[in-house]
């Protein structure tokens, strides 16, 4: 086929020749084909290479060069197809059914052998190819053609050559080499990142050495060296593997091998070091392990190879791999080439990759732990730094949200506190706040649905002046620091604009200008306004500022009247705080509130000077002095819970004195009492015992009857303290459980008397503890804000109702709008879109309304 | 003029007429009584709301308080019992002066309402007055419903079948189409 394929090119040629030419081409042809078989077959000495350059040089006297080439070309083709190829690959067919963790140790051996003797295969026939060039070569000078072009023709065979051996091997390729391959450079890997750290041990052991044991520190030395010898020798090994494998054309192959086994070490590494421990930054010394184990591999393994160029002017050198010095401080010194500067940067990348992912995953225990956890918050900030993958991190950081926090089991001061963790973790990681944007969204839209935000959300506020006393506490509890730490930020704010450095001042904002990172949704302002603020933030959920001052209006009213004494620092401090951030106007009624306190505190100590010049008190008097009290501005302070209450004859006195007293000071205005409110402190001595307990002036009004009658029918003592039956039974439980009274059945079947326990062995209890009566009755004097909105809301329930008969069904929007236009008279409607929501799906749940396909509709 | 605006239009500013009811239907003659016939209707409308009269309620029409919807349901123990209609009123800027228009938005088998919704009741055309409302007018639909006008009817057939209340019923449950927004 190919004779005739070329004799056909060359017809032309034919013709011109004469009939002893055709002879001698024939013969010599014939020649060549039997010279060329038995050199391949390798049988041939010295003679058959003579006698192939001499055919060859007939051939090319008759201009058949090409059909030399081409013909030997596939010979070797053929030869190497038949022995080499299938001997290469019949070494691993003992693998090709097993997984690749049963692969022993002897496949290393078997990988080498197959790897030597095909590269001598390979040589041999590159030797056999080097005789017929060099044959035409010097035919090719004799007839003094150019040889120049035979030097480009020798190259271009030899590709030719080393192609052709490449393909044949691949064609024939079995599915399972790269695995082999793979498997080979991890183990390999292994076991130098093992001999690795044992020179760091080592190393780190010779390090700690006192002088005194400079004997042992001359073992650790050794131990070093044999250390750095394995390590010289295993590089050298695997490098000859893989320029074994580069030699017969695998190069990418062998790369992508070892590529992949060094990342997968990496991997490993990076899993190790990780691990579920947030308190220690590990990017580093991952960094440094890079440095100390895939670093130097590369580096020794591409210096062994001759890649690396510039490595060989160091004095270490030419051709040991030990010139790359274990030690990292001296690897410094040595240019790193530009493969391995590649690598670096790849590696560190997959590094940081791979850790990224890593916390991403943990994010949601991290932020758990947040203050403790900021290393690794510090860490993923670097990682994300350098990929960029920012919304890898928002989108898995808010579904692991939703399936962790938002849930009905958390509670809402949990979700609160992971809430503020995640604000300041991610102002850590992303100061301008366009990811802590995204990822608080699905937060916020939650926290609105809970009842107990708002007041979770105050308590946290306030809470913190109280918490520095018991000790650290939890940090996230304390919102009051981050109060504090706003009004800093402000007073700094003020202070530039003070000075006259305008033009200075934009120019470092300007040049300090970073633009928005792509995931920023130019909807939501830009950079400037993103301003990450905590309180914003909360105050966000909330939806109106003005319900965050209210709620907490409500609770520094409560505080307020259960204290005892004026001492109001921290509340004012704290309003003082709140009043730098919501403004004044807004915390106007708690200003007045604690105003209040302040005149009752002059107010109080003037009447008792009064009282003092009076006349001398009667018998069953009392002392004014025993009395404090808290003088209201009612209009300003939240609407109080008023629960009629007969006290008892003397006190009763006593109060209204002090009222006669506060008329004559301050006319025309008068005091008007609150009766149940407010605290007592009281001492009961009975037969055997004393005991004190500060209680509400219901409680105090119910066991001070009893020091007239020891025992009351239920019904006879509602009567005398004014209060209804049932609010007395639960008030007297109280008693009961502190062994001061019992119970029991009463004579008439609808009541039970109480009868006083004056001395404790009659009850068997050991009462000795002093508690607060507030601690275990959690009822407050103050009516809640939900309490407020709820009265308020039942006026546009009827509006709502009236619309939606006549409407039939309605979406939020439009009610909303519809009660802003419509309900205009005395409680106009001012309620915010969210407290509307949440108030129809209160009449949801009332079976009222229904709610179906983003509609209200009347329940029928 | 900036309050002016601020009040949506509906401010009585003698100065600027022209500003006025830009944003209401029907334009009104004279401002000032525009702008008490919108004081009056809300001030019904929260006596309605606040009221709940059973079986009657009335609504304004999203952004026009000169168009409302009203519900009436039949009285009990009539044959209207169970059934719900829909009413249209509009008023006019004379209001309560003049009474205002209402129909049936809903199909009424009933002697004083004929096809089209009209009502034939006398203090909704000569024997307005003023100090009725829209309380008293759905009231008085209401119980027009069980005690109809059989002297001066819109539909006949309504008329002559009265007399049989038990017919009656039937014919009314089969013409009868509830209410569903």
């Amino acid at each position: 086929m190919e004779f005739l394929g070329s004799s056909e090119c060359n017809l032309g040629i034919l013709e011109t020749l004469s009939d002893d030419a055709i002879q001698e081409i024939t013969e010599s042809y014939d020649g060549f084909f039997t010279t060329v078989e038995s050199l391949i077959a390798g049988a041939g000495d010295s003679s058959v290479e003579q006698e192939l350059v001499s055919h060859v040089y007939t051939l090319c006297k008759h201009g058949l060069d090409s059909l030399v080439r081409d013909h030997f070309l596939r010979s070797l083709e053929q030869a190497f197809e038949k022995s080499g190829a299938s001997s290469f690959w019949h070494h691993f067919d003992a693998y090709s059914e097993k997984k690749h963790n049963d692969y022993g140790d002897e496949i290393q051996e078997v990988l080498c052998k197959a790897l030597e003797e095909i590269s001598i295969e390979k040589q041999y026939h590159e030797k056999c190819l080097s005789i017929v060039v060099h044959a035409m070569q010097s035919f090719k000078e004799e007839s003094s053609e150019d040889t120049q072009n035979a030097d480009a023709e020798r190259v271009q065979l030899f590709a030719r050559f080393r192609s052709m051996l490449s393909s044949t091997l691949m064609t024939t390729l079995p599915q399972h080499f790269p695995e082999i391959l793979h498997w080979y450079f991890k183990e390999k890997l292994e076991e130098l990142s093992a001999i690795m750290d044992e020179d760091d041990i080592a190393k780190q052991e010779s390090d700690c050495m006192d002088l005194d044991e400079k004997l042992r520190s001359k073992n650790g030395e050794m131990d070093v060296d044999e250390g750095y010898s394995r390590h010289e020798g295993l590089v050298k090994n695997i490098g000859k593997v893989v320029r074994d494998l580069r030699s017969i054309g695998f190069t990418s192959m062998a790369e992508n091998a070892y590529a992949s086994a060094i990342f997968l070490l990496l991997k490993a590494k990076v899993h190790d070091l990780a691990g579920d421990d947030y308190r220690t930054s590990v990017l580093g010394s991952i960094k440094e392990w890079i440095q100390t184990v895939p670093l130097q591999f590369l580096n020794a393994l591409l210096s062994y190879l001759g890649d690396s160029v510039n490595y060989g002017t160091t004095s270490s050198g030419l051709t040991s791999p030990l010139a790359c010095c274990p030690s990292p401080s001296l690897s410094k010194v040595v240019t790193p080439s530009e493969g391995i500067v590649r690598w670096k940067l790849r590696l560190e990348y997959f590094a940081y990759e791979t850790l990224q992912d890593l916390r991403i995953a943990k994010l949601f225990e991290i932020i758990v732990d947040y203050p403790e956890s900021s290393p690794a918050i510090e860490d993923l900030k670097q990682c994300l730094e350098y990929t960029g993958q920012h919304s890898k991190l928002v989108e898995s950081f808010i579904s692991s949200l939703k399936y962790r926090l938002l849930t009905a089991g958390a509670s809402t001061i949990d979700i609160l506190h992971q809430y503020v963790s995640t604000i300041k973790a991610l102002r850590a990681i992303d100061p301008a706040g366009v990811f802590l944007e995204a990822v608080g969204e699905p937060i916020r839209d939650y926290l609105r649905g809970r009842k107990d935000t708002i007041k979770c959300i105050v308590t946290m506020l306030t809470d913190g002046s109280g918490g520095n006393a018991n000790g650290s506490g939890n940090p996230g509890d304390s919102l009051l620091e981050e109060l504090m730490r706003d009004e800093e930020s402000q007073e700094n704010v003020g202070f530039d604009d003070d000075f006259h450095t305008d033009d200075k001042q934009a120019w470092i904002n300007a040049s300090r200008w970073e633009p928005d990172p792509v995931e920023a949704d130019p909807l939501k302002g830009s950079l400037s306004q993103r301003k990450v603020d905590i309180l914003g933030m909360l105050v966000d959920i909330i939806g109106s500022k003005e319900q965050l001052v209210n709620e907490y209006r409500v609770m520094l009213a409560e505080k307020l009247l259960n204290k005892t004494d004026y001492d109001i620092d921290t509340e004012i401090r704290t309003v003082e705080l709140l009043k730098i951030h919501f403004g004044e106007a807004s915390m106007q009624r708690c200003e007045i509130m604690l105003n209040d306190l302040i005149d009752s505190k002059r107010v109080n100590t003037n009447i008792k000077k009064a009282s003092q010049t009076g006349a001398e008190l009667a018998e069953n008097e009392l002392s004014v002095d025993i009395l404090t009290s808290t003088i209201l501005s009612t209009n300003f302070w939240p609407p109080i819970q008023d629960e009629p209450l007969e006290l008892p004859g003397p006190i009763d006195k006593l109060l209204s004195d002090y009222a006669n007293r506060y008329h004559e000071i301050k006319t025309p205005r008068k005091l008007l009492w609150k009766k149940n409110l407010g605290s007592v402190k009281l001492e009961l001595q009975f037969e055997d015992r004393a005991m004190q307990f500060t209680v509400s002036p219901t409680h105090a009004a119910i066991i001070m009857q009893f020091q007239e009658k020891k025992s009351w029918t239920s019904i006879d003592l509602a009567a005398a303290i004014g209060i209804p039956t049932d609010a007395l039974n639960r008030r007297v439980n109280f008693w009961i459980s502190k062994g001061v009274l019992r119970e029991s059945r009463g004579t008439d079947s609808n009541g039970s008397v109480y009868t006083l326990v004056e001395s404790i062995t009659d009850s068997g209890k050991n009462e000795s503890e002093e508690l607060l009566a507030g601690d275990e009755e959690n009822e407050g004097s103050i009516a809640s804000v939900e309490d407020q909105l709820r009265k308020e809301m039942t006026i546009y329930e009827k509006f709502i109702m009236g619309m939606l008969t006549n409407f039939g069904s309605m979406a939020l929007e439009r009610i909303h709008n519809t009660l802003k236009m419509f309900c205009v008279a005395d409680p106009s409607y001012d309620k915010s879109l969210q407290q509307l929501q949440s108030f129809l799906s209160g009449l949801v749940s009332e079976e009222k309304l229904e709610f179906r396909d983003g509609m209200y509709l009347l329940k029928k | 003029m900036a309050a002016v605006n601020g009040y949506q239009g509906n401010t009585p500013a003698e100065t600027t007429p022209a500003a006025t009811g830009s944003k209401q239907p029907a334009p009104p003659s004279k401002t000032v009584d525009s702008q008490s016939v919108l004081k009056r209707l809300q001030s019904e409308l929260m006596g309605l709301m606040m009221g709940g009269d059973p079986g009657i309620s009335a609504f304004p029409e999203e952004d026009n308080i000169f168009c409302w919807k009203g519900t009436i349901t039949g009285s009990k123990d009539t044959v209207f019992e169970g059934t719900e209609y829909r009413l249209s009123l509009s008023f006019s800027n004379d209001y309560p002066f003049k009474p205002p228009k209402v129909k049936f938005e809903t199909c009424c088998f009933h002697p004083n309402v004929d096809l089209y919704g009209n009502i034939c009741l006398d203090i909704l055309q000569d024997k307005w007055s003023s100090a009725y409302d829209v309380r008293t007018i759905l009231l008085s639909i209401q119980s027009l419903l069980g005690e109809p006008n059989i002297s001066s009817p819109l539909n006949n057939q309504a008329a002559q079948l009265w007399s049989n209340q038990e017919e009656y019923r039937k014919m009314v449950k089969k013409l009868y189409k509830p209410l569903n927004a």
